[in-house]
């Protein structure tokens, strides 16, 4: 009996233990399995060279791998930037102009071929002869300039030794961002060898976790396990994770409708493309916190208001209009997926402190209005066709209307919208719509070419209200050189709340996007890097 | 027995076909609806067709309710239990009176319809006579020209027109119209129609041309403008009045079409296409938006077709015959057929 007893409190001390242990593991999911997806388009490009859309980006996130890359993390978390085929973020000089990296050893592309540091300098060569829109983040290399020029004989401020895996980097003057421009895609390390054109359908040897083997334009593309992964590369970058699915299958639906009909049939496991305004409530009710969920990237929707010409040279008129946007309408026309905010840095971004200069007031506006009486009150408000954009530019013309303007609203189609707003020649640029969506999680995303004076172009200008307040240029120009740390980002606080009391927009929040998934998939583990999108080596059967 | 004239003979015809004349009134009741526009604004609605509520609320038999949810979903249609504002619900996330927007929306398409017709008749008309009446190498090139518009298919030069005109408008000399000008989806759906009734114009001049009355104007030292004026002229206005009614009808689709598209009438205006455009997107939640902008397209168009058949069967003997020899109508003398 006593035997039976013990017998008894060994099996239950082991049950516990099992029980115990399998709490502390990270998940309990399948490992394996072929994940299927849907985009409502197929991406600008499957060339990280070339690619400069988030769905490009989230596509290769886990197959081209840059010398540095962000923290496979939700949330502010994911913002951070961390070492990737390097072997530790880099080691900055005094002068803050040359960064020295080194390549981790044993990598190897999918293909077997060696990853070697040179192969950096011709990933950036290949940027520039490619003509990549991301080739003026690297303009700031010595001589790359004259590189992008001639497009020969090398990049003479990248020098690189493969024996040691040694990389530096000269930059002609100190850049705070560079640290994020290392970490983006377009300077993922590719063979040498990699032609330098479009390599959409011909897919590149990749140095992550997946590697594409089939891509068709228009139809979708598909990856499996990059087989030097499990032999080197895991081995090589212990902090990146190795998926769980084997096979990862994308198909492209244009109808959104159709893409949530398949995800609640369970035939396709995720969807890249927010869910549509006109079932997203229903899929929140229905889907909340088991197959759906709302994320919260980094972007901002504002109205830009031209501080240099009649009405909105004048501070009050500016302000006033701020008093009278109802960032509860907005997020109404936005059918709930707009996070409210009337500030420039939006949450997730490292200096963000929320504050509201000009809660909603229209007694208020039009008192302010009234003193300060402009004499220009006919304006243009400009939007883009694509909804509901063009409802908020609706709105906003409403409003200006409300406050005693006489303004003209003009619509015009997405695709050349902010090439439009952005040429100085186009008339009657006074005020209108921009969705921004920075390039890093970085504060100075938001003043350098949004607000600084030195960002005004006569094209592809991105300055759109037309700040130029030599002070704030200055605090803009100094943090623009700085790494960014805790003084930086106390800064950014206080730059952001200088900029909003001068009102050159009247900014109302953030979009949310949406993850939806099957009921096969694990929502709980699936990532959302908030600069890259939904993380494909997060996603896990049941 | 007493003479009559063929508009005499016509318009009798047109009074004994009932169903062109029920078609006619509603199509008179349609006008009349989008004109009572201000009306309905000032005395019912009290608000514009762009004035926005989206937080804005509404009093129902004593509760105020939102115009426009938190999740975005517009006011169902309340007839007449707010006095008659949202008779037809809210238009979206806007809030804008869905039958403010429907009623000046009406008047937008009807507009475009009748404004964009009235130029392609008359171009067709001038182009035919011209083609037909000089033969030779003003035909040769007239025609070829018009058959090279008529080789795109419409609603494909449509829409290519529209996508580069909505953005940089439209600058031709002293012509210069903005990219949201109403004038814009009226001058493209007037160029894309003109090449369809220019050639039967033309093959009507042709036929017309080689007439006694023509010879005998020539004869009489007529110019070839007066005899195109004034003899041509007046024995094409039949055909051309069935074909402008007709060209209506179908203009006012291909404006649907394109401002469905986003490519024809451009905010702050809005037609009866632009509000399908706009309700689509609610099409699950909200069908109403898109469904009855599209019942006044469909019973306009329908009643312009109808009223179109009826004045070709008043007015082309062949169809008259065949008309009433299916109807058993008898002869404006009182004979039966």
């Amino acid at each position: 009996m006593r035997k039976l007893h013990a017998a008894l409190a060994v099996l239950g001390l082991v049950s516990v233990a099992l029980v115990l242990s399998s709490c502390g593991s990270s998940s309990s999911g399948k490992e394996g399995g072929t994940l299927t997806g849907s985009y409502a388009s197929f991406p600008d490009y499957l060339d990280p060279a070339l690619s400069y859309s988030q769905e490009g980006w989230l596509a290769m996130y886990n197959t081209y791998l840059p010398l540095l890359t962000y923290k496979h993390a939700d949330g502010a978390e994911g913002a951070e930037v961390v070492p990737a085929l390097a072997e530790s973020l880099p080691e900055i000089s005094a002068d803050r102009k040359t960064y020295k990296l080194t390549l981790r050893k044993g990598l190897e592309y999918s293909d077997g071929t060696p990853v070697k540091a040179s192969d950096f300098a011709s990933t950036v060569e290949r940027v520039f002869k490619i003509s990549s829109p991301g080739s003026p983040f690297y303009e700031g290399i010595v001589g790359a300039e004259e590189f992008a020029k001639t497009r020969t004989g090398g990049i003479p401020g990248i020098k690189t030794d493969d024996k040691t895996g040694e990389i530096t980097i000269e930059l002609t003057s100190p850049r705070g961002t560079f640290t994020n421009e290392l970490a983006m895609l377009f300077v993922a390390l590719v063979p040498p060898n990699t032609p330098a054109k479009n390599m959409t359908t011909d897919p590149i040897p990749a140095t992550g976790p997946y590697e594409i083997v089939e891509s068709e334009p228009g139809r979708g593309w598909s990856y499996e396990r990059n087989p030097q992964w499990a032999k080197a590369n895991g081995e090589a970058m212990p902090d990146l994770p190795d998926g769980h699915v084997d096979k990862i299958e994308i198909s492209i639906v244009r109808n959104g409708a159709t893409q949530v009909n398949e995800i609640e049939r369970d035939k396709t496991d995720w969807m890249q493309t927010i869910v549509p305004a006109d079932l997203f409530n229903k899929v929140k009710d229905k889907y909340e916190d088991t197959q759906f969920r709302v994320e919260h990237p980094i972007n901002l929707y504002f109205f830009w208001m031209n501080t240099q010409q009649p009405p909105f040279d004048d501070l009050e008129v500016r302000q006033a209009v701020n008093y009278a946007l109802d960032t509860a309408a907005l997020e109404r026309i936005y059918a709930g997926s707009l996070s409210a905010a009337h500030q420039i840095l939006p949450e997730g971004v490292p200096g963000h402190e929320a504050f509201d200069l000009y809660p909603h007031d229209m007694a208020k506006a039009k008192a302010m209005l009234e003193e300060a009486s402009p004499s220009d009150r006919e304006i243009t408000v400009w939007t883009n066709n694509e909804s509901p954009s063009d409802d908020a530019g609706a709105y906003f013309s409403d409003v200006l209307g409300k406050l005693g303007f006489k303004a003209k609203l003009k619509v015009i189609n997405g695709d050349n919208y902010y090439t439009v707003i952005g040429n100085a020649e186009t008339p009657d640029l006074d005020t209108g719509f921009t969705a921004w969506i920075p390039d890093y999680p970085n504060p100075n995303g938001f003043f350098q070419p949004l607000l600084s004076g030195e960002s005004i172009a006569p094209i592809y200008n991105s300055n759109f209200a037309k700040m130029d307040d030599p002070k704030l240029n200055a605090k803009v120009a100094k943090l623009s050189e700085e790494q960014l740390g805790a003084e930086q980002e106390d800064e950014y606080r206080a730059l952001d709340r200088e900029y909003m009391e001068k009102a050159p927009w009247a900014p109302f929040g953030t979009n949310t996007l949406s993850t939806f998934v099957s009921s096969e998939i694990d929502l709980d583990e699936v990532i959302f890097n908030p600069t890259m999108g939904q993380d494909l080596t997060s996603f896990q059967f049941k | 027995m007493e003479g009559r004239s063929p508009w005499y003979l016509a318009y009798r015809r047109l009074r004994r076909n009932r169903v062109a004349l029920a078609f006619g009134a509603l199509f008179v009741a349609i006008v009349v609806f989008v004109l009572a526009a201000p009306l309905w604004t000032d005395h019912v609605a009290h608000t514009g067709p762009n004035a926005t509520h989206t937080t804005e609320k509404v009093e129902v038999d004593g509760e105020a309710r939102e115009i426009v949810n938190l999740e975005g979903k517009p006011i169902e249609p309340l007839f007449l239990a707010a006095g008659g504002e949202f008779f037809l619900g809210a238009d979206g996330r806007l809030g804008r009176d869905e039958m403010v927007r429907l009623m000046y929306g009406g008047r937008v398409s009807i507009f475009v319809g009748i404004a964009a017709t009235l130029i392609a008749t008359l171009l067709a008309t001038v182009l035919g006579l011209i083609a037909g009446y000089y033969r030779g190498w003003p035909d040769a090139v007239i025609s070829r020209t018009l058959d090279t518009i008529w080789a795109f298919p419409v609603t494909l030069l449509a829409i290519a027109l529209g996508l580069s005109l909505a953005v940089g408008g439209l600058q031709i000399g002293p012509l210069d119209l903005s990219g949201s000008s109403l004038w814009i989806p009226i001058l493209i759906i007037a160029f894309v129609y003109t090449p369809y009734m220019a050639r039967p114009i033309r093959g009507a001049v042709l036929s017309l041309r080689e007439r006694e009355f023509v010879e005998a104007a020539v004869s009489q030292g007529a110019g070839p403008l007066r005899v195109m004026f004034s003899e041509l002229l007046p024995n094409l206005l039949s055909t051309l009045i069935v074909f402008f009614t007709l060209g209506v009808a179908n203009s006012m689709l291909l404006e649907s079409t394109l401002s469905f598209l986003g490519v024809g009438v451009q905010a702050p205006n809005t037609s009866w296409g632009t509000m399908i455009g706009d309700g689509f997107e609610l099409i699950s939640t909200a069908p109403l938006l898109t469904v009855i902008p599209g019942t006044m397209i469909l019973l306009t168009v329908l009643a312009i077709n109808v009223i179109g058949d009826g004045l070709r069967d008043a007015l082309d003997p062949k169809s008259k015959l065949r008309l009433e020899a299916h109807a058993g109508i008898p002869e404006p003398d009182g004979t039966a057929v």
